[in-house]
């Protein structure tokens, strides 16, 4: 298992749209992808349970990548993260 | 030298790792937004020197970049053809949007979608022309006065070179060259033609003899329809040919071409069919008035807001005239155009006090008021017969009105006005007003009847008195249908296509399937029995689960930016809800305040894993 820690810098956290993109971007993936935030977690294919977290800007989340493909998963997330997030 | 689109959009394909690391293209007013699949192949340096591309910066996801108003179009439309985009995704929508809307719909669509942006010019003048022609006729030394002449000039101005301003308008519409469009419009009001409105059966035009067939010397001054097919033909024409014409040359040989093509199949093909059209029309209503007394008259109350809206009213004269020079020595063709237009008059005014939108409401009073004084084309083009109902319940008006008037025998001394102009030209006064009343009185009262725009009450409704009434009102319309189960209509209102949400991630799928609502209410109730899973903190959305449907309803467009204020969410995370309970009020008018679109999007965001999903309304 792989993880990383981010602190959200889209002012609108993640909402709908940033939502939106990032199951996409996970559903290329086999592995299980976790959204952990305080003592809330979800899986983040889950794009509803995602958006009803509030994330919002300055929230630091822990997300967990798990499963064959975790390696270049949790990389192309991590980046993914950086780049829309 | 104008940017050379296919290579603009061929270095932008190759500095973004090519077509297959496109998830989504979209493009707004000025800029392409691209969702890209591995950012890492894209070359940000060498995208900012790509010629055409004025800057780019990322937002939500997107890799927007900037090209510029009427460019971007093109350059979206070569990136797609390079990139392979567009077979699937581009031809998807259009095939969605198409099988949404039935073709009569999507026809009676277009006339409207061309006048309303031409609207604040017709208006203007029809309104200008109505008041300076009454002026005339009730004080005949203005009539020789300068000032006639010279508000006469500026009133008919958008009316005598209406071709004009409907063929630019119509360009738009269909995405050809707009200047190419005005040239068409200009030259079917040409100075070297006979103005259309001069032609009697005495004053023929002359006609050039090409050898094969021959083209009469004649104008479309006053016409619509003739010039909406014009131009349609002339962007289907530019579009193929951009397509198809070998880029070098492209520049040079599509303008002419479109021209040369448009300019024949317009005065040798659509002229002579409409001018064909035009005298069946002008005879049989001449036979219709002066033979079948009241029915006719009933009947051409009925047909002539018709003859309108095909741009045929503007012959009438000749009927008028030739009333006025016969044995009669009346006038008995204007009571009847009267009771018509004054009927849509009536249906006009309806929806200009019926409506809460204030943008319809800005465009329907003084489109009623010139329809008042007879000219019919700001209210028929701008507001009725864009509803059509509103235009149905000017058409029996009209009817009743004018089977009245011939019944009473009412007849005019003079031509060329209608409405309340009319009161100077008229045989017995007290009987028109009457028939003015009739007209206009059923019109209005039909149209407030059966028109709806939304319903206040509604809204309205106190909130302490909603949990006191357990009696859920379920709606009778389901947008989304799918092996899992039926999504109701959520909000009033008017379903569009998901392709067609005024904001690229939701039109682009990537939240998953559903469709977008014109709200014309501002509540938002379950679309089914089932879970809250999510309630957004802004309370602008929601998310409810029901046997495997996982659905968002999001208000509005960016309204996550207004922090919650103008949105009350009315369930919490884990409520169940029953079909048809309140989950959202949003208020419309903060919304637009603050500069945002208020379509509701319903989207089923696990749509790609359920089966069977049809979206639209049913």
């Amino acid at each position: 298992m792989k993880s990383f820690e981010y602190t959200i810098t889209d002012p609108v956290g993640i909402h709908a749209r940033p939502a939106g993109i990032l199951v996409k971007k996970i559903k290329e993936f086999a592995s299980t992808v976790t959204v952990i935030k305080g003592e809330k977690e979800v899986n983040a294919l889950k794009l509803m349970a995602l958006m009803g977290m509030g994330i919002k800007q300055g929230d630091t989340v822990k997300v967990t990548i798990d499963g064959a493909d975790e390696e270049k998963a949790a990389a192309e997330i991590e980046e993914f993260f950086k780049a829309n997030l | 030298m104008a940017l050379d689109y296919r290579k603009c959009a061929e270095e932008i394909s190759a500095n973004i790792g090519g077509g297959s690391n496109v998830i989504s293209a979209a493009h707004c007013a000025t800029r392409l937004r691209l969702v890209i699949a591995d950012n890492g192949k894209v070359n940000k340096a060498a995208l900012e020197n790509v010629d055409g591309v004025k800057g780019m910066f990322e937002s939500n996801g997107q890799l927007q970049l900037i090209i510029g108003t009427g460019t971007v179009n093109k350059v979206y439309d070569e990136f797609l053809s390079v990139t392979g985009v567009s077979a699937a995704s581009k031809d998807d929508v259009k095939k969605a949007a198409a099988s949404k809307m039935p073709l009569w719909k999507r026809i009676l669509k277009t006339p409207g979608d061309v006048f309303v942006p031409i609207l604040p010019a017709i208006v203007a003048s029809g309104l200008m022309m109505g008041l300076v022609e009454a002026l005339a006729k009730a004080i005949p030394s203005f009539a020789n006065s300068g000032w006639f002449g010279f508000l006469d000039l500026v009133a008919n101005t958008a009316f005598a070179l209406l071709p004009v301003l409907v063929a630019v308008s119509a360009a738009r519409v269909f995405g050809g060259n707009i200047f190419l469009g005005a040239v068409i419009g200009l030259m079917m009001v040409h100075p070297a033609l006979m103005n259309a409105w001069t032609v009697t059966p005495t004053n023929q035009p002359a006609v050039w003899d090409l050898g094969i067939f021959s083209i009469s010397q004649v104008g479309y001054q006053g016409h619509v329809i003739p010039v909406i097919l014009a131009v349609l033909l002339m962007s289907t024409v530019e579009k193929w040919l951009h397509k198809h014409v070998p880029e070098m040359i492209d520049l040079f040989v599509t303008p002419l071409c479109t021209v040369l093509v448009t300019a024949f199949a317009t005065f040798v093909v659509i002229g002579p069919i409409f001018s064909i059209l035009e005298n069946w029309v002008l005879q049989g209503a001449e036979w219709l008035v002066t033979s079948t007394g009241g029915i006719g008259a009933l009947v051409m109350g009925a047909l002539y807001p018709w003859t309108v809206v095909m741009g045929l009213h503007h012959m009438y004269n000749v009927i008028e005239a030739g009333m006025l020079s016969g044995a009669l020595g009346l006038n008995i063709w204007m009571p009847i155009a009267s009771a018509a237009n004054f009927a849509q008059f009536g249906a006009c005014l309806a929806v200009a006090i019926k409506c809460r939108n204030a943008k319809l409401k800005s465009v329907a009073l003084p489109s009623s008021l010139s329809a008042s004084l007879g000219i019919t084309e700001p209210a028929i083009f701008g507001v009725n017969f864009r509803f059509m109902k509103p235009f149905i319940a000017g058409v029996i008006g009209g009817a009743v009105g004018a089977l009245f008037g011939s019944l009473t025998g009412l007849g005019a001394t003079t031509y060329g006005v209608t409405g309340i102009p009319g009161l100077l030209a008229i045989n017995n006064i007290p009987v028109y007003v009457i028939e003015l009343l009739i007209a206009s009185g059923i019109a209005f009262v039909i149209t407030s009847v059966i028109w709806k725009e939304e319903q206040p009450e509604a809204a309205q409704v106190p909130e302490a008195a909603a949990p006191a009434a357990p009696e859920l009102e379920v709606p009778a319309t389901s947008v989304i249908r799918c092996a899992a189960g039926t999504v109701l209509q959520p909000v009033k209102g008017n379903v569009i296509a998901r392709e067609a949400i005024p904001d690229d991630t939701f039109a682009s799928g990537v939240l998953g399937d559903g469709v977008g609502i014109e709200p014309e209410d501002e509540l938002v109730v379950a679309p089914f029995d089932g879970t809250i899973s999510s309630v957004a903190e802004s309370q602008h959305a929601v998310g409810i689960e029901s046997n495997g449907m996982e659905m968002l309803i999001h208000v509005g467009v960016d309204t996550v930016n207004m922090q919650g204020d103008g949105f009350t969410c009315l369930v919490k995370e884990g409520d169940e809800v029953k079909a048809g309970q309140p989950l959202i009020r949003f208020d419309r008018a903060k919304i637009k305040a603050a500069g945002y679109s208020d379509t509701v999007a319903v989207l089923l965001t696990n749509s790609d894993d359920l089966e069977g999903v049809e979206c639209g309304a049913k």
